[in-house]
C-alpha cells in the first residue's frame, strides 16, 4: 500500500510542476502540430522535438542498463487508427490531453467542456468493446505479431538491444540526431522567412492554444 | 504572496523549449520510478470510477472492459498526473492573475470541442495510447506503437486542421 502512495506522490508532483511550466509558458502539443500545418509557425514544435531529443537520450541510456519503467503492451494497426481520431479530435477541440487539464486549472469552461466528453467518448467506446473484439485485451497479448488481429508484437530500444547485441543508446543517439535534423530543417525554414520578413512576423507567431479563444485572430491567419 | 507574485517566472511567458527541456528532464526521474509521463490512461481509470459512482459497482463489473481491460482503481498512479496538473495550473494561474472563467463564444464552437472531445476519448480507447505517451514516452523509448502513433496523430491533425480551416473560412 505505501509503495502505491509513492507511487501517486510522485506523479502528482511531477504532474503539479509539469502543469505550472505548462501554463506559464502556453505550450500545446496540439498547436505544435497544427500551427506547423496551417500557418507555418513553429513555436510549439520546437519545444515538443527538444523535449524528444532529450527524453530519447535520457529513457534509452537508462535502458541499456536494464533501468527505467519502459511501457509495455502489443502495438497495431489500433495505434494509427485510433491517433488518427484522436489528431482530428484534438485540433476540433482545440486542445490535447495536457492542455485540457491545464487550461481548464485557468478556468477555461471550453477545455472543461471537451475533458466531459473525453470522458463519455471513452465510456462509449468501452460499452461496445467486448474480449472477443477488437483492439485485443492487454492479457491476451503476448509480445509476438499476431496478423489475423493486425497486432505486431512488442519492441523498443530494449528489444533491440538484446537482439542485435548494440546498446540501446546507439539507437537512441541515431532517434536524437533524426529528431535534431527536424529541428534543424525547421531552424532554416525560420532564419529564411526572418530575412524575407523582418524579425517581426516571427514574433507574431500564434501563441494562444486556448480551447477557440483566439479563434478570430486564427481566422485572419487562415484567411490570409 | 506578493514576493511570489512579484516573480519574473509568475510574470512573463517563459519559452517553451526551456518549459519543455524542465519537463523532460523531469520525466527521466518519473521514468525511473513509475513510468513515463502520460495522461490517457489515468482519464480512462477516473471514466471508469465516475461510472462506478452513477450506475453502481456491479453494472460497471458487467461491461466486460471495465472488468478485463481497466478494474476501476483509485490508487492508479495515472489519476493523480491527470489531478496534478490541473492543481499545478491553477495555483499557477492564481499567483499570475490570469484565472478567470472563459466561456466559448458561438454554438459552432461548443459543436467543434463537444465532437472533438467525443474523438479524443474514443481514439484514446482505440490505440491504448494517448498524445502525450506518443511524444513524451513510446516514442523516446523508441517503442514501435510510438512510430505508429506519429503516424496517426500528424495525418488526423492534417485532416483535423483543413476541416477547422473551412469551418473558420465558412
Amino acid at each position: 500500500m505505501d509503495s502505491v502512495i509513492a507511487e501517486d506522490l510522485a506523479a502528482f508532483l511531477f504532474a503539479f510542476v509539469a502543469g505550472m511550466l505548462v501554463q506559464r509558458s502556453r505550450f500545446c502539443n496540439t498547436a505544435a502540430l497544427r500551427d506547423a500545418i496551417l500557418f507555418k509557425t513553429y513555436r510549439n514544435t520546437k519545444a515538443l522535438l527538444v523535449a524528444m531529443i532529450i527524453l530519447t537520450l535520457g529513457f534509452t541510456t537508462f535502458m541499456t542498463f536494464g533501468a527505467g519503467k519502459p511501457m509495455k503492451f502489443d502495438v497495431g494497426l489500433n495505434q494509427v487508427i485510433g491517433l488518427f481520431l484522436f489528431g482530428i479530435g484534438m485540433v476540433l477541440a482545440g486542445a490535447c490531453t495536457v492542455s485540457t487539464w491545464v487550461k481548464s486549472g485557468e478556468g477555461n469552461v471550453g477545455a472543461m467542456w471537451a475533458l466531459l466528453f473525453t470522458f463519455v467518448g471513452m465510456f462509449l467506446f468501452s460499452l461496445s468493446w467486448s474480449a472477443n473484439f477488437w483492439p485485443p485485451a492487454p492479457t491476451s497479448m503476448t509480445g509476438d505479431p499476431n496478423l489475423p488481429a493486425l497486432q505486431f508484437g512488442y519492441s523498443n530500444a530494449a528489444t533491440l538491444q538484446e537482439k542485435y547485441g548494440i546498446p540501446a543508446i546507439v539507437f537512441g543517439a541515431i532517434q536524437a540526431l533524426v529528431l535534431y535534423a527536424i529541428y534543424r530543417a525547421i531552424r532554416r525554414k525560420e532564419i529564411a522567412r526572418e530575412n524575407k520578413h523582418g524579425a517581426h512576423a516571427v514574433e507574431q507567431e500564434c501563441t494562444s492554444c486556448d480551447a477557440h479563444a483566439s479563434l478570430p485572430e486564427a481566422a485572419d491567419k487562415a484567411v490570409e | 504572496m506578493e514576493a511570489i507574485r512579484n516573480m519574473e517566472f509568475f510574470n512573463k511567458t517563459l519559452d517553451p523549449v526551456i518549459a519543455l527541456s524542465a519537463i523532460a528532464i523531469l520525466d527521466i526521474f518519473l521514468f525511473l520510478v513509475v513510468g513515463a509521463w502520460t495522461v490517457g490512461g489515468g482519464e480512462t481509470m477516473m471514466t471508469g470510477l465516475f461510472a462506478q459512482a452513477i450506475m453502481g459497482e456491479d453494472a460497471v463489473a458487467r461491461i466486460p472492459f471495465w472488468s478485463l481491460v481497466f478494474k476501476p482503481d483509485p490508487g492508479y498512479w495515472k489519476i493523480y498526473i491527470s489531478l496534478g496538473m490541473l492543481c499545478g495550473s491553477f495555483v499557477s494561474a492564481v499567483i499570475s492573475r490570469e484565472f478567470y472563467l472563459r466561456f466559448p463564444r458561438r454554438l459552432s464552437e461548443w459543436l467543434m470541442i463537444t465532437v472533438g472531445g467525443l474523438l479524443m476519448g474514443i481514439g484514446i480507447r482505440l490505440a491504448f495510447v494517448c498524445n502525450v505517451s506518443t511524444f513524451f514516452g513510446l516514442t523516446p523509448e523508441m517503442n514501435m506503437g510510438g512510430y505508429l502513433s506519429i503516424t496517426g496523430i500528424i495525418a488526423g491533425a492534417w485532416v483535423g486542421s483543413m476541416i477547422y480551416k473551412k469551418i473558420l473560412e465558412g
